[in-house]
This record gives C-alpha cells, sequence and structure tokens, in this order.
C-alpha cells in the first residue's frame, strides 16, 4: 500500500510502470493531498497501526513529522548511490525536485530578476505570497527566506510594506497573475510551465541568487511487514532508476538522479535550498512570526 | 403539552414509538457518538493541559472570534432574505413556476469549491465584471466576501425550507379572519404568517447556522489573503502541519470546540423552537395565509428576484461555464481559447467510474438519511427535540474531523469500504435531512392523521395515506439537500477511500493540486447537472402530486 501527495498524473505512469514491469504485482495507492493525507496517518495510527508500506510525500518538512512520530523504517536501500547527498536523511530519501520560482505576467515591464526584487517599489501591490501554512512546499520559501543572509523575517516586512499579499496556494499564484490580479508571485515552476504551455499569459522568472529547491521524499514505513517489505523496497527501487525517474520527468518534473534530462531550464540556472534540518520543528513557531510580520 | 400539534407520525402505537427510540439512539451511538468519543480521547491524549493550551492559544480564539461573527451575521440575512423570498412566492407576488424554483435554487446546485472559483471569474479583480466595465467586486477577498458567498449559498437552503413549511398546509381561515376583521396584507403577514412560520424560521436559522460554522471552501480561498482563519480552516492547516500527538490533540479539541460551539447555539434555538410549538398548540387550527388573499404580483418584486438571481446565480454559473471551457488561465472568454478537454479529463477513465460511484452514493444517502430523519421526527415531542440536537451533532464536526474519528472507529473492519464513506456521509448529513423534515412536520394539523387513526387505519396506514403525501414537499427536500451535500463533499471521502471506492472529489483535489481551474470548474459544472436533472424530475412529480392534492390552489 502507498501514501501518496505526489500529483495522480505521475503516480500513475510511476506505478504504471512499475506493474508493467514487475508482472503480477499491484501497487495499492492512496493519494490524496498533505492534509488528507495526515488525517488518514492519524486515524491509522490510533486504529491499529499505520496501513502503508511506502509514503512518498511532497516536501521534506511533513515526511520529517513522519520520522518523529516513529512511523518511518531506516532507509532500506543504502546501496543506491545517484541520490544526491543533501536530498537524504537516515529515513527518507528525494525522487525529484520542485523548484520555487518567480512567475510573472508577461506584460510585465520590467521584468524582476531576484527575489529582492519583490520588494522594489516597481512592483507595489503587485506581488502574490502563497500561504505558507496550507502546504509544505509553500513554507520551504519562508523557510529559505528567513535563513538567506540579507533577507530574514525582515523580507517579508518588506514585502508587507511593499503591499505583497498572502493567496491561499502554490497554483492560486499562477492562476491570478495569468488574470492580472497581481503582476507576479512565488510559485512551483511546473504548475506555471503548464499553465504557460497551455497558453496562459505568464513567463517563468528563474531569480537570482537561484530557485528555491525542495525535494519529494520516498520511505519505507516501520510497519512494514515482510512479505510486503520487498514489494515496498522493489517499488522504491524503481522510483530511483532510470525508468522511473523517466517517468517523473515526463510528467513534469525534476528527476533527482543526474543523467535523466528533466523539463527545461533557462541557461546557467542555479538553485538554493533551505537548511531543512534547522527548520524540522520549527515551523510552528516560523509560521507565528511570519504571520505576525506579514498577514496582521 | 405539544402532543396537539408535534405528533403526525405513528406516535398513537406506543411500541412502535419506543422502538424508534431504541433505533434512532443505536444509529446516533454508532454513527455519531463513537466517533466524536474517538476525536476526544486523542484532545485528551496529551492531557488536560493540552486541551487546556488550545482553548488559550490566540489563534484558536480569534477564529473561533470569525467563525461566530459570519455564523451569526450569514445566518441572520439569509434567514430573512430566504424567508421574504418564500412569501413572496406564496403572496402570488411572484407566480411560482418552476423556472422561478429552479432559479433560485441554482446557487445550492454548485458545490461549494467552485463557489468562490465562479465568483472569483464574476467579480473578482481580473474577472468578468473587471474586463467589461473595469470594476470589480471590492472586499470579495476578506469577511465582506465570505459572508455574502456563504450567504448566497445558503438563501436557497432557507427559502426550501420555509417553503416546504408552507406546502405541508394551507388552512386560511386564520388570515381570512385577520383580513375579515380589517388587518392589511402587511399586518396579516406579521402578526399570523410570521409567528407561524417560526418553526420553519429556527430550523432554517440552525441549519444556515452550523453550515457557516462548518462552511471550509469559502473562507480558506477568500480569508487567506488577510490571515482570515475560521475554526474549519485551522482544523485543515492543522493537519497540514504535522501528524504528531500534539497536532492530534489541537485539531479534536478545535473539532470539539465547533461541536460545543453549535450545541449552544441549537440549544438556544431548540428551546425557542419548543416553546412556538407549544404556543402554537394553543392556537388549534392554524394555517398560512392563503395566496388569494395575498399582495398582487407586483412589478417592483419580481424585478428585484430577478436581479438578485441574475447576480448571485447567473453570472457566476456563466463564468463557471467559461472557465470550464478555457484552455489555460488569463486567456480572454472567447471561441479561440476554447477546449473541451477539461470535459474529457473530468469523464474519462477512473473520473468517469467516480463519478458514478458519487453519484450512486448520493443517492443512497439522501434516501437512507430520509429514511431515519423520519424516524426521529416520527418520534415526536420533547424525545424528538432531545434526539434532533444530538442528530445535529454529526454535522458540527468538521468533515477531516469527523472522517479521522469514523476511521479510528471502524477503520480496522470497514477501512476503504464504500460503507465508511457512507456512514460519514449519513453522520453528516442526518441533521440536514432531519430539520428539512421538521420545518415541514411542526406545520402538520395533527387532526388529520387522528382523524385517520380514530376511523380504525392502523398507524402504516396512517403513515402511507396521510402523513407521507402531505410531508411529500418536505420529505422531497430532505432528500435533494443530502443528496447535493454527499456530492459536493470534498473532505471527507477524500479521506476514508479505498483501493476500489474512490469518489469524484478524489479527482477534483487533484484538480485543484495542479491548480487547473478549467478542470475544477468542469468538475464543478458536470456535478451540477445530476443535481439540476433531479431538481427538475422532482419538481415535477412534486407538483402533479400537490395538484392531485389541493386541486387549484397550489398550481397557480
Amino acid at each position: 500500500m502507498l501514501y501518496t501527495s505526489v500529483t495522480q498524473e505521475t503516480i500513475d505512469a510511476v506505478v504504471g510502470g512499475y506493474e508493467k514491469a514487475h508482472p503480477g504485482e499491484k501497487v495499492t495507492v492512496f493519494r490524496a493531498p498533505t492534509g488528507q493525507l495526515n488525517a488518514r496517518i492519524a486515524a491509522d495510527q490510533r486504529s491499529g497501526g499505520l496501513r502503508a508500506d511506502v509514503i512518498w510525500g511532497t516536501d521534506p518538512l511533513s515526511m520529517r513529522s513522519y520520522t518523529d512520530q516513529h512511523l518511518l523504517a531506516p532507509w532500506p536501500l543504502p546501496q543506491l548511490t545517484s541520490v544526491p547527498e543533501q536530498y537524504r536523511t537516515p529515513e527518507f530519501w528525494g525522487t525529484r525536485l520542485l523548484y520555487l520560482v518567480m512567475v510573472a505576467h508577461k506584460d510585465l515591464k520590467p521584468q524582476p530578476t531576484a527575489w529582492t526584487d519583490l520588494t522594489n517599489s516597481a512592483y507595489r501591490g503587485k506581488v502574490a505570497v502563497p500561504d505558507p501554512a496550507f502546504a509544505g512546499s509553500a513554507f520551504a520559501a519562508l523557510g529559505y527566506f528567513s535563513q538567506a543572509p540579507g533577507m530574514g523575517m525582515d523580507f517579508y516586512g518588506a514585502l508587507r510594506a511593499n503591499g505583497a499579499k498572502q493567496v491561499a496556494s502554490i497554483p492560486d499564484v499562477v492562476t491570478e497573475v495569468a488574470q492580472g490580479r497581481y503582476q507576479l508571485g512565488i510559485t512551483l515552476d511546473s504548475g506555471a510551465r503548464t499553465a504557460m504551455k497551455k497558453g496562459s499569459p505568464i513567463v517563468i522568472v528563474w531569480p537570482k541568487p537561484g530557485a528555491i529547491v525542495l525535494y519529494s521524499p520516498i520511505a519505507m514505513t516501520a510497519q512494514t511487514a515482510r512479505p510486503t517489505g520487498s514489494a515496498a523496497r522493489e517499488f522504491m527501487r524503481y522510483v530511483l532508476s532510470t525508468e522511473g525517474q523517466q517517468h517523473i520527468a515526463d510528467t513534469g518534473w525534476q528527476p533527482i538522479i543526474a543523467g535523466v534530462p528533466g523539463p527545461p531550464q533557462p541557461a546557467g540556472a542555479t538553485s538554493v535550498s533551505p537548511d531543512w534540518a534547522a527548520l524540522f520543528g520549527h515551523q510552528q513557531e516560523l509560521l507565528a512570526t511570519y504571520r505576525s510580520i506579514f498577514v496582521k | 403539552m405539544s402532543r396537539a400539534a408535534s405528533t403526525p407520525a405513528p406516535r398513537g402505537t406506543g411500541v412502535v414509538r419506543v422502538l424508534g427510540i431504541v433505533a434512532v439512539v443505536a444509529l446516533l451511538g454508532v454513527l455519531v457518538a463513537t466517533p466524536l468519543v474517538s476525536l476526544a480521547r486523542g484532545a485528551l491524549d496529551q492531557g488536560w493541559s493540552t486541551m487546556a493550551e488550545v482553548l488559550r492559544d490566540a489563534d484558536v480564539m480569534t477564529a473561533l472570534w470569525h467563525t461566530v461573527l459570519l455564523a451569526v451575521i450569514v445566518t441572520v440575512i439569509s434567514v430573512s432574505l430566504g424567508s421574504a423570498l418564500a412569501i413572496a412566492f406564496d403572496r402570488a407576488m411572484i407566480r411560482a413556476t418552476a423556472g422561478w424554483r429552479l432559479a433560485l435554487l441554482l446557487p445550492m446546485l454548485v458545490p461549494q469549491f467552485a463557489v468562490t472559483l465562479s465568483w472569483t471569474q464574476a467579480y473578482g479583480p481580473g474577472g468578468f465584471s473587471d474586463h467589461l466595465f473595469g470594476v470589480a467586486l471590492p472586499g470579495l477577498y476578506g469577511p465582506l466576501g465570505i459572508g455574502l458567498l456563504l450567504t448566497v449559498d445558503s438563501v436557497p437552503l432557507t427559502w426550501l425550507i420555509v417553503t416546504a413549511a408552507m406546502a405541508v398546509r394551507r388552512e386560511p381561515d386564520l388570515a381570512r379572519a385577520a383580513r375579515a376583521s380589517g388587518a392589511g396584507p402587511w399586518a396579516t403577514l406579521w402578526t399570523i404568517d410570521l409567528p407561524l412560520l417560526r418553526p420553519a424560521l429556527t430550523a432554517a436559522a440552525a441549519v444556515v447556522f452550523v453550515s457557516s460554522v462548518n462552511s471550509f471552501a469559502v473562507p480558506q480561498v477568500l480569508g487567506s489573503a488577510q490571515g482570515y482563519q475560521t475554526l474549519a480552516t485551522l482544523v485543515y492547516q492543522q493537519l497540514t502541519l504535522s501528524v504528531g500527538p500534539e497536532a492530534f490533540a489541537q485539531l479534536s479539541t478545535t473539532a470539539l470546540l465547533m461541536v460545543a460551539l453549535v450545541l449552544v447555539a441549537l440549544a438556544g434555538a431548540d428551546r425557542g423552537l419548543g416553546r412556538v410549538v407549544r404556543g402554537q398548540a394553543r392556537y388549534g387550527a392554524s394555517g398560512m395565509s392563503p395566496a388569494s388573499a395575498g399582495i398582487r404580483s407586483n412589478r417592483l418584486v419580481v424585478g428585484g428576484v430577478a436581479a438578485y438571481v441574475v447576480l448571485t446565480s447567473v453570472l457566476p454559473l456563466l463564468a463557471l461555464v467559461l472557465a470550464s471551457l478555457s484552455r489555460a488561465a488569463g486567456l480572454l472568454p472567447e471561441p479561440k481559447n476554447w477546449t473541451p478537454s477539461n470535459y474529457v479529463v473530468a469523464l474519462t477513465g477512473q473520473a468517469g467510474v467516480a463519478l458514478t460511484r458519487s453519484v450512486v452514493l448520493a443517492v443512497v444517502a439522501g434516501l437512507v438519511v430520509t429514511v431515519i430523519a423520519s424516524l426521529v421526527v416520527g418520534v415526536g415531542g420533547e424525545s424528538r427535540r432531545r434526539l434532533g440536537t444530538a442528530v445535529t451533532l454529526g454535522f458540527a464536526i468538521p468533515g477531516s474531523a469527523l472522517a479521522v474519528g469514523t476511521l479510528i472507529a471502524y477503520g480496522t473492519w470497514l477501512g476503504g469500504s464504500v460503507i465508511i464513506i457512507l456512514m460519514a456521509y449519513l453522520a453528516k448529513s442526518w441533521a440536514l435531512g432531519h430539520r428539512a423534515l421538521l420545518a415541514g412536520v411542526d406545520r402538520m394539523p395533527p387532526e388529520l392523521t387522528r382523524a385517520g387513526r380514530a376511523s380504525g387505519a392502523s398507524p402504516v396506514t396512517v403513515l402511507r395515506t396521510i402523513t407521507a403525501p402531505l410531508m411529500a414537499t418536505a420529505l422531497a427536500t430532505s432528500f435533494g439537500i443530502v443528496v447535493l451535500f454527499a456530492l459536493h463533499e470534498l473532505t471527507m471521502s477524500s479521506i476514508l477511500y479505498g483501493p476500489d471506492t474512490a469518489t469524484f472529489a478524489v479527482v477534483v483535489l487533484n484538480q485543484q493540486q495542479l491548480g487547473e481551474i478549467g478542470g475544477s470548474a468542469a468538475m464543478a459544472v458536470i456535478l451540477t447537472l445530476p443535481a439540476l436533472l433531479l431538481l427538475g424530475v422532482g419538481t415535477l412529480l412534486l407538483r402533479r402530486r400537490e395538484h392531485r392534492l389541493h386541486p387549484g390552489e397550489v398550481r397557480r
């Protein structure tokens, strides 16, 4: 049984590929947004234990909360070396990369080039920021800015002073910039790329010093019984195989292993990452500070 | 006491009544109490201190205040507007054609997850009105917008409940007497009709209050811009951030707080209702004023209502349909930017299967709830009031928390089955059916059933030949409201579904997660279609039935 918050198209592609490569095996999937997934896990824990063999999440923070609950087994496939060190913890490893970038309306002049441009008075009242409390991926931006040298929480004070507004979710940022309610905002590159391809009047800006990267981790659960254990390991191995990673790339995400080309990025694109270890366990405090500065 | 006025069902035989009470109590235990106890245990997992901490938390208190404020304002406006509309129809200020009925019910047919989408597309910055006239609705994002949308969304409900109450009986004596004694139409309205309608108004207010407290989709999208949290959005946020025991205790405590809030409000409403019913019993025979005695067709009223329908239903629905046809966000609504692909996504493969499953589940929930709600209503008297309050508790629990409670209680045996989804639907929508029936039954003339019994008819015959036909509108209302609720529900089924029981909600949430507003809009449009169909057929059948029962009076 696989519990996941990864989008349906990607799950269908990867699970379909796995079942084709392993005839006779069937992966049962429970897919839901993080909130619903957590509800299911919380209920499982209180009624006979977690029913999942594998959890495939969208961001490291929710995964870490599972680790804290002793829900995850130690990483079972240490021999795989293709996943870069920075995307590994003792329990979960990354499977794909998500990039937080800027999305801007194509008519916006001048186009922004750096994260700090969001506080530029040229964009007063035109910036949309996704609510970090409603998704781990949106939280990554808060995590990064709060730690980045020269930014910190003051950055949010400056954003607020510049009339930036919070919107509900990462996809809402794309929609609202496309429809002109805002002119630019923080969002994930994949959603913006899909909208662009379909014809939305937006552009993706890969801001300096880099897109904020977060990884989508996978882990085996501590409850995995022996008979399903080997299948769980096999599935995880498949996700991190060239073939599995190709399915991930084909459905719009950056594969985590080198050598499998992902969606296009601008030449010389760089990325930055929050220090995840320093964020673990501090979400609530950070959110409270954020709200007191930016929202209230 | 309330014997005379409030008990239409086979109360005469003590055994049947006791059996009814036992069945209701057992169902309440299974559907509502057990999940609630699971939650309460979760709240106490970490000891009383965590619970107390949650209740002292500034965020929780702010969210509580927002929730109460919104619910009270929405309830007051929605009940006033809904009953004004019902009276306008009854007084023949507006001819009660099927077209009007459908038009007024439109907002209810749009799933709440799409209501915000339809309004922001119609009136938001960058929306319809902005494109055409350069005007956007000020305050749409924020508490004003939330209140406005929740009101528009609930007006059809109050209108339905009040109308159902009026349809049960038209006995014009009182009003005729008033008019004959020289009272003007407005005085008659004020002194005769409104007091008689109080049970229905109270029932409607209870439903609207509880659904406002529980509403999630609207405040989540519109409140976020200003950090405007309600208890329902707070519960979801607690779930998103962590899965630990403290988070679970927080979630359970917040959910119980919502239950307590609703309980307090309902206790007040039901006590008020009890008084009214007893007061009415002294009235003896009573009834609405006849249509013919009403204020004659009034162009101003018709114009006002028409404008209301266009602004609150037609334009947002049109915006929703256009969004569902759009290739991508931000393109002008012109044919060259249209595509059927959103509908293809929504109807093919797993999505089509899930849609069928959702429709079947919703219809079954509608039938079962109407039956078990009739059980409670049939019990009558003081027990009905108490059981009714207990039934409403299920509706008060936020969807995510109720799903968790149900899973904890029954997941081991029923996890992943359709039954567990159905159980959660029943627990949550029982109150909707109950209130709809209650509004009708409180206006039932008791002497009819008594006469039936006196003439030697069995309780079943009385139920079949007298009560059920008279209650037809109320029963249909109950069924319809529950079906809509179950069709539009996103949270519970997306937590409870299993390998072969995915509902349409699972597909919708995926589209939302992807930011596919075209896809979400197409799914909303698809969800409104079966409802429209059902409503159309229902309206037709009811009109025939009413015509048979009250020839010449209802069809005017």
